[in-house]
């Protein structure tokens, strides 16, 4: 089974590589890094611009980045219902919930790209445009800037795990629906309305979205001056999004299992 | 013979409308089976069930003596199907879209013959998307027959393509069925493809199968009725129809239809010859698969 959805997965990666919108989604991550510096520039500061990077980092991964990823997710398989090509694939020897793991594994490898695209294009802009030469206080240095850029990749690599739930989440809408248009709107509208739910449902620790800005938590703390602990947070992070991501997994494969298509 | 497929009581529910209603069906090995019947008549939902596309709500399939539901990855490996309207990725070129195919399939295939077997070589290169609709039931076709399939499984093989494109076609496939020993079930509206291309053919309506024959029974001379060539047809036609024998003769542009009470055209010729008429010929009128199909509906 493995080596059918690694299959699975291959293709799928090959029909994105040809794909212009799956370019399109670290390009528009990238042009959000090259606009912060209009919204907060740079002070050429150490710890004012590791800020800077805190800043351009949230801004690129948790507001574009994760809108483009839904978008995207919301379009793998109900692109393939509306246009009928799921029956393509699925009348190859491939099952259906190999066929949904594809999915959810090109998604997941589209999550790791815009993190570390965005991660990239931030350290470069603030390495170019500012000065990072580690975070002192009172003249004493607290931190390198290799501490620094350990724990922005550190922060990065938890950054894919609730990109990839909410990929999953996008994912599994797209299996309930046929229309591309209608899974976005559905996608990124409950995503929203959750948002702003959470809070008074009291439900926003359960809910994996809580914690899309907790992966950085440690590296704008470190800016501060701080000395603040990875764990027990990076562990809450993993859990509820890996939860979050099996039972958006599960939920899709079951729909797809038991859609019938039209020859 | 040995049996490739066989359905046993296979039904299919959408909703409270019965789309196929315990339908028993076997084709044999190398076998051409020509699934006919009206619109809506359950040909579509029998082909999605028997592609694995539509689960079947009680019922059984097997196929190369195997249970369809529990081995259908090896089964699905032996058969190539085509849908009624076969989707493409458009971004992706012809010689893509065959290329991802067989990587699914785990094969090592030469894209370069299906494409010239199918003459899709022009348009190797081009993106899906901006192919005709005929050359998208090529490349429909293509995909179908790419691996080498044991059993084909075709909707509509015809659907879009010019008369020598379908001509090709037709050959092709009667010709996987003889040499290659391929067994093919396909559906179709026009019936004069499913008279040249099926050894049986089954007619289906409101999800039942009512009937089941070999074409070539089908398609034998009806000798009770005839096309005499003479001449003075009307005259000929008026002298018939006093004949207790003769349901009815008319007369059409110097030739003569005659429907008999029985089949015996010898004595038609005979009568004609005896009243001086000088006969041409006389054909016994072959019978259509439409008018076993329009019979079988009817009754």
């Amino acid at each position: 089974m493995m080596g059918r959805i690694w299959t699975a997965y291959r293709v799928e990666l090959s029909k994105a590589a040809r794909s212009r919108c799956a370019w399109l989604l670290p390009l528009l991550v990238v042009a959000a890094v090259c606009l912060t510096p209009v919204v907060q520039p740079l002070a050429r500061d150490g710890a004012a611009d590791y800020g800077f990077i805190a800043y351009a980092t949230r801004v690129a991964l948790n507001i574009i980045g994760l809108i483009v990823l839904l978008a995207f997710s919301a379009s793998t398989i109900s692109s393939e219902l509306a246009s009928g090509t799921i029956r393509t694939t699925l009348l190859r020897p491939v099952q259906r919930h190999e066929f949904v793991a594809a999915k959810l594994m090109l998604v997941f490898t589209c999550a790791a790209i815009i993190a570390g695209v965005a991660a990239l294009a931030v350290w470069i802009l603030a390495a170019s445009l500012g000065d990072l030469t580690g975070v002192s206080y009172g003249g004493e240095a607290l931190y390198s800037n290799l501490a620094m850029l350990r724990a922005y990749l550190l922060g990065m690599v938890l950054a894919v795990f609730p990109l990839s739930a909410a990929g999953a989440y996008g994912v599994m809408i797209s299996s309930l629906t046929r229309s591309p248009g209608a899974a976005v709107g559905v996608t990124v509208g409950l995503w929203l309305a959750l948002d702003i739910a959470k809070y008074p449902l009291r439900i926003a620790p359960f809910l994996f979205s809580s914690w899309v800005e907790t992966p950085w938590t440690v590296f704008v703390r470190r800016a501060d001056g701080l000395d603040p602990a990875w764990l027990p947070d990076a562990a809450t992070v993993v859990l509820v999004s890996v939860a979050w991501t099996v039972a958006f997994a599960l939920v899709a494969a079951y729909a797809t299992s038991r859609r019938n298509f039209q020859a | 013979m040995a049996v490739c497929i066989q359905t046993v009581e296979l039904t299919k529910r959408f909703g409270s409308t019965v789309a196929v209603d315990r339908l028993n069906l076997e084709v044999h090995a190398g076998e051409v089976l020509g699934l006919l019947g009206p619109n809506g008549a359950g040909k579509s939902t029998t082909i999605g069930m028997l592609s694995g596309l539509i689960s079947p709500t009680s019922g059984s399939i097997s196929m190369f003596g195997k249970d369809f539901r529990r081995n259908s990855l090896e089964i699905l490996s032996r058969m190539g199907v085509l849908c009624e309207r076969p989707a493409f990725y458009g971004h992706l070129t012809v010689r893509e879209n065959l290329i991802i195919l067989a990587r699914l399939a785990r094969r090592e295939v030469t894209v370069d013959r299906t494409l010239n077997t199918f003459g899709l070589v022009h348009v190797a290169n081009k993106k899906a998307r901006t192919l005709s609709m005929g050359m998208r039931q090529r490349l429909g076709l293509a995909q179908a027959l790419l691996l080498e399939p044991e059993l084909l499984i075709l909707d509509e093989p015809a659907n879009g393509l010019d008369p020598e494109a379908t001509q090709e076609v037709l050959t092709l496939l009667r010709q996987l069925a003889d040499e290659a020993f391929v067994t093919i079930v396909f559906s179709s509206h026009m019936l004069h493809e499913v008279e040249g291309l099926c050894d049986r053919v089954a007619i289906v309506n409101n999800g039942r199968l009512l009937a089941c024959e070999r074409t070539g029974a089908l398609l034998s001379y009806d000798e009770s009725r005839a096309e005499v060539l003479l001449d003075g047809a009307e005259a000929a036609a008026k002298r018939l129809l006093g004949q207790p024998w003769v349901i009815s003769a008319e007369a059409r542009s110097g030739r003569l239809d005659v429907v008999l009470t029985e089949p015996n055209i010898h004595q038609l010729n005979a009568f004609l010859l005896g009243k001086g008429y000088r006969v041409t010929g006389i054909t016994p009128r072959r019978r259509t698969l439409q008018d076993y199909f329009l019979k079988v509906l009817n009754s």
